[in-house]
């Protein structure tokens, strides 16, 4: 279970408030769908959950362990796929995945096993011999992917996963991240496609100007509002600013 | 025109960050960086001072003898040459490898161009480095001899012209260098050979036309007499390693003169002239070895199908760090240079000196074949200055850029992280002592012990400066960069390195210096060893705090 618990962030010496308190409690097998417009703040929020950006204030606790506290304990307990896939790009793609598999401390067996999984299912596995440089963003993204998935992770936490993926690769991935909370593992995620959100999340927020405006099941916000409406409405309807 | 002046002024903007110079003055940390910056300066400046006073001394020496003009010969000799050897590598990097030629190669302009905007910021950083050769001996010159308004004139503009011609000849040269190696698949490894190859031999090249007029002006008995006869017959001879730095030095010498004018106007003249050469060689040559940079060669599974059983590797984390840093830094050229390619230049350029015999050298010959526990003391020293020259350690985090979050969400401990950074620096070191110590077998046979001192001492220093340049890189490091030669090369990290290296290595040379004398030699080894293992404990206890802090408060 990840227990965010009142925590803000602000850039520029408190000139920008990016995160403000927010407060969100996300159960183990739970697939858990982060929404907001750009700029709301989804990143920020990802960041400080994966050890990037230090708090403000507040604390983040996965399953027991005080994430900023025990931070070597907690990054072995995460795996996160950031929204744009900055990796060694003078390595090649096998060196690159022995590297994450090392420091994750993964034995031989288990992680070719993995590797060889997700890299035919990613359909990259022909270029694992070839340096990153020459990898497309998908590809990239791809071996991102993959690294993250050599881990026994609990908490799966990737930001924007879906831009830039091929319809096959994205439909791979939502049944990935399906398997992962049907094993008990919390995944969490941030998106500005509405119909995955609808489709692949148990619940979500949306975060607005760094506060959570909204959260629940989709049906239960579905009740909340006026009228029967798609999550596409309640998401214009609830981050106008005006 | 205006396209040139536009470009000329963007390139310089983005070379000396005028606008984020004058950003950064507003922001606090950056004044703090601007205070650490002056701090490193100032640790250089008790070496300057006594290499000043040194020069004035020769100044004397040289008047005695009434060859005051060898001592400006030197000063245009030595900033001429710096400035060619730096230029090389310069060059290259900026010509070739900066990141702005993306967006300037679609544009319409033409290389020409594109070249002289370049070359103008590689100039202005060159008056950087030559001022403060330059400036020491012109003074000591002019003052000694109460020169004359003219003469303080003269100097100016021969301050003005200085790198132009080494700099074109380093441009000529890259240029051609790298359109004949602009070879599919091992591009990058051929160059950094090649570049490297090419260095040797134009230092082996000037040692040898030195030496050989050397004996041109010692042969014969007439020696004292042709020298008490030609007040320029040193000048003249000496210079001929780079023919137009003797114009340089005859425009100031003769100032009050016809020749003086004749002489500047030449000096000028030539550098003139070869710009407007590599201007119009650019045209022919500069694309061909530019095209293709970007591109990389990708099997895309068609190739080879290695077996990928053998590619899973199994390692512990800090072997895994230290592979992984090593692999970086030999697939990137200019890593691969400012490394590597430092430390193994180094002591095949010190062994070339010493065997063909510069007079230069001359105290350390005395030295080598005096006393051996000398010699081991001394390369020892050089061994350890390989540790901070190396740059690994004071880049080793600033390399990793917007890399950097790989790690810092990987659980990874700060000592594994300690562990892997010191070893790459050591592999890099000890690719430096064998040069060393292959190279010095041709000149002095070691014995055993002080082989085995000079790894086991040079090592540890090597490990100690590499932890000093590492806090001085996780304190600050240089993250936001687009370009991987603005790590290593613009990166004051490795500046105040080797400041703090030069104050480290300082107090324990004084130190040595102080009980050799009057205490036995393995006393002395054991004490410096044990100065150094302390050290290293330490800085190993900072270091793995520091890290911690960083790797979770960076931004
Ligand atoms: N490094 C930074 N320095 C200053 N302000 C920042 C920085 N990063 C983000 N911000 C600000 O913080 C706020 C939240 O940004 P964040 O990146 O978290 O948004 P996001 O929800 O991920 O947006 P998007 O959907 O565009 O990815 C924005 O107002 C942004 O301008
Ligand atoms: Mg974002």
């Amino acid at each position: 279970m990840l227990s965010l618990r009142g925590i803000t962030k602000s850039y520029n010496k408190g000139q920008i408030k990016a995160v403000d308190n927010v407060n969100l409690e996300i159960k183990s097998g739970e697939i858990f769908g982060f929404l907001g417009p750009n700029g709301a703040g989804k990143t920020t929020t990802i960041k400080m959950i994966v050890g990037l950006l230090k708090p403000d204030e507040g604390e983040i606790v996965l399953d027991g362990v005080n994430v900023w506290d025990n931070s070597l304990m907690a990054k072995s307990m995460i795996s996160y796929v950031p929204d744009n896939p900055e990796i060694y790009d003078r390595l090649n793609g096998i060196e690159y995945l022995n590297f994450i598999a090392d420091m994750y401390g993964i034995s031989k067996e288990e992680r070719k096993e993995k590797i060889e999984y997700y890299t035919s299912l990613f359909n990259i596995k022909d270029s694992l011999g070839d340096i990153i440089s020459s990898y497309s963003h998908g590809m990239k993204q791809k071996l991102v992917l993959t690294s993250a998935l050599l881990n026994e992770m609990n908490l799966f936490i990737l930001d924007e996963p879906m831009v830039g993926l091929d319809p096959k690769s994205s439909f791979n991935l939502k049944e990935i991240m399906r398997k992962m909370c049907d094993e008990g593992k919390t995944v969490f995620f941030s998106t500005h496609v509405l119909e995955v959100a609808e489709k692949l999340c148990d619940r979500i927020a949306i975060i607005n100007n760094g506060k959570i405006i909204a959260h629940g099941r989709i049906d239960q916000l579905r009740d909340d509002a006026k009228e029967k409406q798609s999550l596409e409405k309640i998401f214009l309807e609830l981050t106008d600013n005006e | 025109m205006n396209k040139l002046i536009s470009l000329i002024k963007t390139d310089l903007n983005i070379t000396f960050g005028l606008s984020s110079i004058i950003y950064g003055l507003k922001a606090k940390k950056q004044r703090w960086q601007i205070v650490v910056f002056g701090i490193a300066m100032l640790s250089l400046l008790p070496t300057y001072i006594v290499i000043v006073n040194v020069l004035f001394d020769f100044y004397d020496v040289f008047k005695e003898i009434g060859q005051e003009s060898y001592f400006l010969l030197m000063g245009f000799l030595a900033s001429q040459l710096i400035i060619f050897f730096f230029g090389l590598m310069y060059v290259m990097s900026k010509y070739y490898f900066s990141n702005d030629l993306n967006q300037l190669l679609p544009l319409p302009i033409k290389p020409s161009h594109i070249l002289t905007s370049k070359f103008i910021s590689l100039m202005v950083s060159e008056y950087f480095t030559s001022l403060p050769i330059f400036l020491p001996f012109v003074i000591i010159y002019g003052i000694k001899e109460s020169a004359k308004i003219l003469y303080w004139i003269y100097a100016i503009v021969a301050f003005i012209t200085l790198p132009i011609l080494p700099l074109v000849l380093a441009s000529i040269i890259i240029m051609i260098l790298m359109k004949y190696t602009n070879i599919k698949g091992k591009r990058d490894f051929v160059r950094t050979i090649t570049a490297v190859l090419l260095l040797v031999a134009i230092v082996y090249v000037q040692l040898l036309i030195q030496k050989i007029s050397q004996q041109a002006i010692l042969e014969g008995e007439d020696f004292y007499y042709n020298i008490a006869r030609d007040a320029n017959l040193l000048a003249r001879n000496l210079g001929l390693v780079f023919p137009p730095s003797i114009w340089g030095t005859f425009a100031l010498t003769n100032f009050d003169e016809l020749s003086g004018l004749t002489n500047l106007i030449m000096f000028v003249g030539i550098g003139l002239a070869g710009f407007i050469l590599m201007s119009f060689l650019s045209e022919k040559l500069f694309f061909d070895g530019l095209i293709g940079n970007i591109e990389v060669t990708a099997s895309k599974g068609k190739g080879k199908k290695k077996d990928l059983d053998e590619l899973y590797i199994e390692n512990k984390a800090y072997i895994s760090i230290a592979k992984k840093e090593l692999k970086m830094l030999f697939k990137t050229p200019i890593y691969l240079l400012n490394t590597v390619g430092g430390v193994v230049l180094v002591p095949i350029i010190l062994v070339m000196s010493l065997s063909i015999g510069d007079p230069s050298m001359e105290p350390f010959n005395e030295i080598i074949y005096s006393n051996t526990d000398i010699v081991t003391l001394v390369l020892i020293g050089v061994v350890a200055f390989f540790g901070i020259m190396n740059s690994v350690g004071s880049t080793t985090f600033s390399r990793e850029g917007k890399n950097l979050w790989i790690q810092r969400t990987l659980p990874i401990k700060a000592k594994d992280q300690i562990y892997g950074r010191v070893l790459a620096s050591v592999v890099i070191q000890l690719t430096g002592i064998i040069t060393l110590l292959v190279s010095m077998f041709f000149i002095i046979k070691l014995n055993f012990f002080s082989l085995a001192l000079i790894i086991v001492i040079g090592l540890l220093s090597g490990i100690v400066l590499t932890q000093f340049g590492m806090i001085i890189d996780i304190l600050r490091p240089m993250l936001n960069w687009s370009s991987p030669q603005v790590a290593i090369k613009q990166n004051l990290n490795v500046l105040i390195g080797m400041g703090v290296a030069l104050l480290y290595g300082g107090g324990i040379f004084l130190l040595v210096r102080f009980m050799f004398n009057s205490i036995d030699i393995w006393i002395i080894y054991l004490l410096v060893s044990a100065i150094l293992t302390i050290s290293m404990v330490i800085l190993f206890n900072v270091l793995k705090t520091l890290i911690d802090k960083q790797f979770r408060e960076l931004e």
